[in-house]
Parts: C-alpha cells; sequence; structure tokens
C-alpha cells in the first residue's frame, strides 16, 4: 500500500483535472509536455509492462516492410541487449536495399520505450539531435524513428548498431556509473572525451533541423527555467514520497537562476557509460542523447565533473568520469571550446544536476518499479540507492551555502 | 514464529547466486538475476529496522512541526496560504497519537509521516513569503539540522545497496537507530 494521502492518490491515478494543473504550474518545452502527459494519461490503466519477442518481431518486421517498401526484405536475429537502464534495446539482422539497388546486411539496434521509463523522453528530440550531431562528433546513424505507439506499441527509434565497448574489463558498474579506467586507457580517451564535449557545445544549433526542441532566447533565463519545470514536474509526477529537501533546493533553484548567454546543445548525460570506444582506443560513438536540450554548457560540465559520477585514480584522486582530474578536465575544455568556466554557474548547475538525478533515482525509479511498468523493476528499486547519494550531495551543496535569501 | 524472514532472505540469495545464475544463459536475465540477489542482500540488512525507521522519523517531523508552529505563530506571519498550511499543520499533530504511536501499524506510521512531509514541503514551498528575520530563523535553527540529520539517516540506510564510493565512512543504520539495544529517540541523546 502506496497510496496514504489524497496527493499520493492523484500520482497514481491522475485525474484530468490534476493532470491540467500540473502542466499549467511546470511550464516546459511543448514535446516534453507531450510526453509528460502521455505518461500520466496512461498510469491510470493497470497494465504491467511485458515484451513478448515473437510479437515485437512480428509487429517489427511488419513495420519495416511498410517503411521500406520492400515485402522482400530479410528480418532475422532479434536479441534483447543488457546494460541499459531507461529504454528497451534489441539488436537485430536485416537484409534490404537501403536505397533501391543494391542488397546489403546490417546489424541493427531498436530503442523503444517501456510503458514508463526512468526517464520519459522523446524519440524526434532524440532522433533529430543524433542526426544534427552526424560529423559534429562520431554518433550512430538513425535509419528510422516512430515517436508515438502506432507501430509497436511503444516509441521507438532504430539506429545502426555500432561495435565498440562501453565498460572495460571488470568494469561492472551500473549503467557505467562511477567507472574505473586503467592509465593506459585514460590516456587516450580522456582528451578525446574533452575535445567532444566542446564539438557538442561549439555545435551551431541555430543551422539544424531541430523542430521537437523549443529555441530559448540569449541572455536570457528561459533555457533554465524549462529544465528545472521539466525535473520539477517529474518530481511532483512521480515522487512515491515527498521529501522537504527537494522543495528546499527547488527554492535554491528558482531564487538563484541566472541567465544563460549564448544557448548551446546540452548533451544532457555525458559520462562515463555514454560513450563507446574502439580497440585501437578511439571514441567511436557518444550515446545516449535522450537528455539533450537547449542551455547553458555549464549544464553539462557540471554534471561530467560531479563526483558521484567520478572514479579515484590509484593514489584516490577523484578522476572526471574516471579519467582526468577536474582542473585539468576545465582547463582542456576551456582550451577546446573558446567557451569560459565559471565557478559560479559550475555551483548552480552542480546543484541542479543533483536535482535532477534525485528526480530519476529516488522519484521516478521507484515510481516505475510500483506501477511495474518497466522491463527493469528490479534494478529501478535498486537505482534508488543512487539516488539517495544525489540527495546526499545535494544537501551538503545546499548546506554549505546556506542561503535561501 | 518460524522460519525468520531473514532466514527465507538468505535461502533465496544462496539460490539465486549458487543455482539459478550459473545455469543462466541469457546474458539479459544473468544481468537481472544478479540484481535480484543484490536486492535480496539488502532486504537482509534493512527489513528489521523499518518499522524502528518509521517510528523514528515520526517523532523527528513531529518535533520540528511542533518548532515551526512555536516559531511562526505570531502576527507578523499573516500570509493566507502560511497561515491555512499551520493550521493543517496543528491539526495534523492533534490527530496523530503520541505517547502510544509505537502501538499503531506500520501503515498507519507510513501514512502519518507522509501527511507530516507533505505539510514542511508545502511550508518550504511558501516560505518566500515569510518575514526575512523569520526565514533565516525557520532555515538555520529549524531546517538545515533537521536536513542534516535526513541525510546522515538516509545515506546510511541505503549504504548496502552498493553505490556509496564513501561507505566505509559511514555508520550502519543500526547504529545510527539503536543504543544497547533501545532505539534512539529525540531527547534520548545522541545515539
Amino acid at each position: 500500500m502506496i497510496d496514504r494521502t489524497p496527493t499520493q492518490r492523484l500520482r497514481s491515478a491522475p485525474t484530468a483535472d490534476w493532470i491540467r494543473d500540473v502542466r499549467a504550474r511546470f511550464p516546459v518545452e511543448r514535446t516534453i509536455d507531450e510526453v509528460l502527459t502521455r505518461k500520466l494519461k496512461g498510469r491510470g490503466r493497470p497494465l504491467e509492462h511485458r515484451t513478448d519477442p515473437g510479437t515485437l518481431a512480428q509487429r517489427l518486421e511488419h513495420y519495416l516492410h511498410a517503411v521500406t517498401g520492400q515485402p522482400d526484405l530479410e528480418f532475422t536475429n532479434l536479441q534483447r541487449l543488457t546494460g541499459g537502464a531507461s529504454k528497451e534495446q534489441f539488436t537485430f539482422d536485416l537484409r534490404w536495399r537501403p536505397d533501391g539497388s543494391a542488397r546489403v546486411s546490417r546489424k541493427l539496434i531498436l530503442r523503444m520505450d517501456p510503458g514508463e521509463s526512468i526517464v520519459e523522453t522523446h524519440r524526434l528530440r532524440e532522433t533529430q539531435l543524433l542526426r544534427a550531431m552526424a560529423g559534429v562528433v562520431p554518433v550512430p546513424e538513425v535509419l528510422w524513428v516512430d515517436p508515438t505507439p502506432e507501430h509497436l506499441g511503444h516509441p521507438f527509434l532504430i539506429a545502426e548498431f555500432l561495435r565498440g565497448t562501453v565498460q572495460p574489463e571488470g568494469g561492472d558498474k551500473a549503467s557505467g556509473l562511477g567507472m574505473y579506467f586503467a592509465p593506459d586507457l585514460r590516456a587516450e580517451l580522456k582528451v578525446q572525451f574533452v575535445r567532444h564535449l566542446a564539438s557538442i557545445h561549439r555545435f551551431d544549433w541555430r543551422t539544424a533541423a531541430l523542430s521537437a526542441y523549443d529555441h530559448p532566447r540569449t541572455d536570457h533565463r528561459e533555457a533554465t527555467a524549462w529544465s528545472l519545470a521539466t525535473w520539477e514536474r517529474v518530481w511532483h509526477e512521480d515522487t512515491l514520497e515527498s521529501h522537504p529537501l527537494m522543495d528546499y533546493a527547488a527554492a535554491w533553484l528558482k531564487a538563484h537562476m541566472p541567465a544563460v548567454e549564448t544557448p548551446v546543445v546540452v548533451h544532457g548525460d555525458y559520462r562515463s557509460g555514454n560513450f563507446m570506444y574502439t580497440d585501437d582506443l578511439r571514441i567511436n560513438a557518444v550515446l545516449d542523447w535522450e537528455l539533450a536540450h537547449l542551455g547553458d554548457h555549464h549544464e553539462d560540465l557540471a554534471y561530467t565533473a560531479s563526483d558521484i559520477l567520478g572514479c579515484p585514480d590509484e593514489n584516490g584522486t577523484m578522476l572526471v568520469c574516471g579519467l582526468l582530474p577536474r582542473d585539468e578536465f576545465f582547463a582542456r575544455y576551456h582550451e577546446l571550446s573558446g567557451l569560459p568556466v565559471d565557478p559560479e554557474r559550475l555551483f548552480y548547475f552542480e546543484v541542479l544536476n543533483y536535482y535532477k538525478m534525485a528526480v530519476i533515482a529516488v522519484a521516478t525509479s521507484l515510481r516505475t518499479a510500483h506501477g511495474r511498468r518497466t522491463h527493469l523493476d528490479a534494478m529501478m528499486n535498486l537505482l534508488s540507492g543512487f539516488g539517495y547519494i544525489a540527495l546526499s550531495h545535494l544537501q551538503r551543496l545546499l548546506g554549505d551555502r546556506s542561503n535561501l535569501q | 514464529m518460524g522460519p525468520e524472514i531473514s532466514q527465507f532472505l538468505a535461502g533465496m540469495k544462496k539460490t539465486v547466486e549458487q543455482v539459478v545464475l550459473p545455469n543462466l544463459h541469457d546474458r539479459f536475465a544473468q544481468e537481472q538475476a544478479g540484481i535480484v540477489a543484490a536486492t535480496l542482500a539488502f532486504l537482509e540488512q534493512v527489513h528489521d529496522k523499518v518499522f524502528h525507521y518509521e517510528l523514528l522519523e515520526q517523532h523527528l517531523y513531529g518535533r520540528l512541526l511542533r518548532q515551526i508552529l512555536e516559531l511562526l505563530s505570531v502576527p507578523e506571519v499573516s500570509d493566507p496560504e502560511i497561515v491555512d498550511t499551520l493550521a493543517g499543520i496543528q491539526r495534523q499533530l492533534a490527530e496523530d497519537p503520541r505517547g502510544d504511536i509505537h502501538l499503531y501499524s506500520y501503515d498507519y506510521l507510513r501514512a502519518s509521516n507522509e501527511s507530516m512531509k507533505e505539510l514542511l514541503c508545502a511550508l518550504i514551498r511558501q516560505q518566500p513569503a515569510l518575514p526575512d528575520a523569520l526565514r533565516t530563523t525557520l532555515e538555520a535553527d529549524l531546517l538545515q539540522p533537521f536536513f542534516r540529520d535526513l541525510e546522515q539517516r538516509e545515506r546510511s540506510w541505503v549504504k548496502p545497496l552498493g553505490f556509496d564510493a564513501q561507505a566505509a565512512q559511514l555508520p550502519d543504520i543500526a547504529e545510527l537507530l539503536y543504543r544497547d539495544n533501545r532505539l534512539q529517540l529525540p531527547g534520548d541523546g545522541p545515539p
């Protein structure tokens, strides 16, 4: 029994009035509102998330026939992937004529929403940004996308499957969080890691086809206000119990929000576990763009450099994502991007990022497991342990400052 | 009454680790079974402390809300929303049994605790409307010490889940809850 108060009952079985009030209270980007509202409208249905591989294979093959117009394509070897935390992922082999001429065989990846996800995101946003980033940083090619549940029962995208290493031998960390890299790996990967982040932030998004993103004004708080409103809304929609520190932190974040001079593409989850490298130690893919948005580059910097995502080296020095010391990370980033690294803004976005991590890993992870809405219910419960550490960091940051004024 | 829950959990964990996992050949199934084993290990550590954890929270939230009432029940506090929340706090505290709360069910405790948390959260959202001096006192004297205590308790609770790089420096939850095998409630002195 979880729903003991009227507010808890509304979260579990939202009424139309409650959904309308939540939407009005937290103004977010159009497409974010779309997926969050769809989640709430579906929450009342008492359905466990189940994926039957046979049915999925049939529906996927039917979709591929329709989208390619090729009844003679060969679809085989649908296999579930391990390692993710938010989307159901499968690989499969496809033999078809991509441009209508010669037949080719490719291994592809299906990335599909579960009933409710630890992060509710929009497949069209992810697709548009992956396509925009082609040639800027290494990303997988997206072949098809359906941001609706029409074809497979859940939104999805299909992309090329890239071979490479996400977790080094013995990494063994949930979703790659806080992973250790041996010195020889660090030496080769760290500069690439920073350079790709700089390239993402230097990308001129105004020239790209990003219709699924609302475009924030320059020299304005709008971009960060959308970001905060998104996480605040998700907290109030998903949490199973109230937590006073979360309301305190949200109040602090509103009171101290800086303007964003020049909005950039913010990856939103740039860390170890979200890039892949080849045997010759070349980063061949930056992955998991689902949390990307337009905002302040300090949001990514603070996130990537947060202690909770770091790993100490052999001498106990904390390394950013297990790769390089914090000072070196910021110095190299500034050199490669030309963008300023402002300690005050880093602090602000450190608070925002820990708030976001707590929303994801305390509220949404437990909500999805409570509703049995994912393929990873046991993992979602376990991940709350990560969320409470994020809450602890949040408390220490705000406790040190001690200023809601 | 037997077997004890710890025995059930230990038996399931051993079966998953030694029988199920080695015989699974699907990587996704292996990953999930490993998570189930880790969850059982966590439950072994905390299952017998859940009621006392909630009982302690009942006392701590109750004490904080009484202190807030005492601080803010003054003429300078006139914002209608805050006045309304303070009235809600008063009603909640009047409804809850105090002396024999330990005799109530776990479900009752959870419900009461959540009601108190919701009221505290509402007040925190409304606090920008408080006069500056009261707001500063509320934050420095009441909220910050409460948050420090809460952080330590929650972090010790999730310590066995294995995410915490500083786990070695953290007390076990039992060390925080008990002294001489007795739950340490507010006023009993530091555990």
